[in-house]
């Protein structure tokens, strides 16, 4: 395997509270429509989760960010019933998704992780037109298939670029298993629809009784509020090609 | 650095805010298609009606529409930030000929699209 698979260029995850073993990791980076930002924000907020630990890493813009006047990393870990959120209020750099994903599968399997959950977005060209998003999946082996309790259709055939992809290849080589949740969005706008659909699909997953009758009854203030966030994940996104995405499936798998 | 990324368009303050005409920029996206140009701009607390379109000049189109309430940069969690607006203004490049005659529009989910034909 190449070194691109195991290193973590001095990729720090800083722990500040307790973080259990054997949890379920939910990730929410920004990507298409924000939907894991969104949808993993709710769950910290539904759930209380308590700030757990940070992560940080030289290539990440030289930056904090305030909430309740207090000066925090912009990419945190938050924990509390058995779940771990891990959110990144920057946009990730493309340069940083490989010790990135090297460093939280590294650190995932350290605290004996029993799923990574990822979310992300699925953009789709009539997105005004559907009324309740679909929820596909990727899967890091076959056999996870029951877990996703009907929650969502199996993502056969396709390209996934950025980090989920990345993470869903690495849990692959280190036999974590992973799912992916890609939810149909807008590409480009904010999307807390998406997120609620998202979250009605971890519900099912894992379980749980996460409320998203808030998130959708605040959807226009959280398209507002996250317009200069999702500006700045846009530019990233066309950078490293994500529209790849969008590609018909190679023809031998 | 390249010459383009010295060359900053939008202003210091963020938001795309003007605050003499108390308006922001709103996220939007062109896609280019054979015979038409597909023009989306996402419009939150905005209602259909308020919806204003114009071709100030052959290339370039302009979107004008008002909220439907006074919205304070502080009603979006920046205390620090002093500044409201009450609209969305945005002049957007075409890069191809289009007649805005033939435009036809859409508003749903308060995303505005637009469909433009090609002249050429």
């Amino acid at each position: 395997m190449s070194a691109n698979l195991s290193g973590n260029d001095g990729l720090r995850i800083v722990e500040t509270g307790s973080v259990p073993k054997g949890a379920v990791v939910i990730n929410g980076l920004p990507d298409v429509g924000l939907v894991g930002l969104l949808a993993a924000s709710h769950i910290i907020s539904d759930l209380k989760l308590r700030e757990v630990g940070a992560i940080e890493s030289d290539l990440l813009p030289p930056m904090i960010v305030l909430h309740g006047g207090e000066p925090k990393a912009p990419f945190r870990i938050f924990s509390g019933t058995g779940l771990v959120v891990v959110i990144s209020e920057t946009v990730i750099p493309g340069s940083l998704i490989r010790p990135l994903v090297n460093g939280l599968v590294d650190w995932a399997r350290d605290k004996n992780v029993r799923l990574m959950l990822s979310l992300g977005g699925m953009a789709v060209a009539n997105r005004q037109d559907i009324d309740v998003p679909k929820v596909f999946a990727a899967l890091s082996a076959k056999e996870l298939e029951p877990r996703l309790n009907g929650a969502a259709e199996i993502l056969e055939e396709g390209y996934i670029v950025g980090a989920y992809g990345l993470l869903l290849r690495k849990c692959v080589a280190t036999g974590l298993p992973a799912i992916t949740l890609l939810t149909q969005s807008y590409y480009n706008y904010p999307d807390p629809e998406a997120a609620g659909a998202a979250l009605t699909a971890v519900n099912k997953i894992l379980d749980l009784k996460i409320d998203v009758s808030e998130l959708l009854k605040r959807g226009e203030e959280i398209r507002l509020r996250s317009k200069d966030m999702m500006h700045r994940t846009h530019e990233e996104m066309n950078k490293m090609n994500k529209s790849h995405e969008y590609d018909l499936p190679p023809l031998y798998g | 650095m390249s010459t383009e990324s010295r060359v900053n368009t939008s202003p210091p303050h963020g938001s795309g805010w003007n605050a003499a005409a108390s308006a922001i920029q709103p996220l939007y996206n062109l896609f280019v298609a054979a015979e038409e140009v597909v023009l989306t701009v996402d419009l939150p607390y905005v209602n259909q009606k308020s919806v204003k379109l114009k071709l100030p000049t052959k290339d370039s189109i302009e979107v004008y529409a008002e909220t439907t309430k006074r919205i304070t940069f502080h009603d979006l969690g920046a205390n620090h930030r002093h500044g409201e607006f009450t609209s969305y203004h945005a002049i957007i490049r075409m890069p191809v000929p289009v007649d805005e005659k033939r435009a036809t529009r859409k508003f749903k989910r308060g995303l505005l699209e637009v469909h433009l034909p090609r002249t050429r």
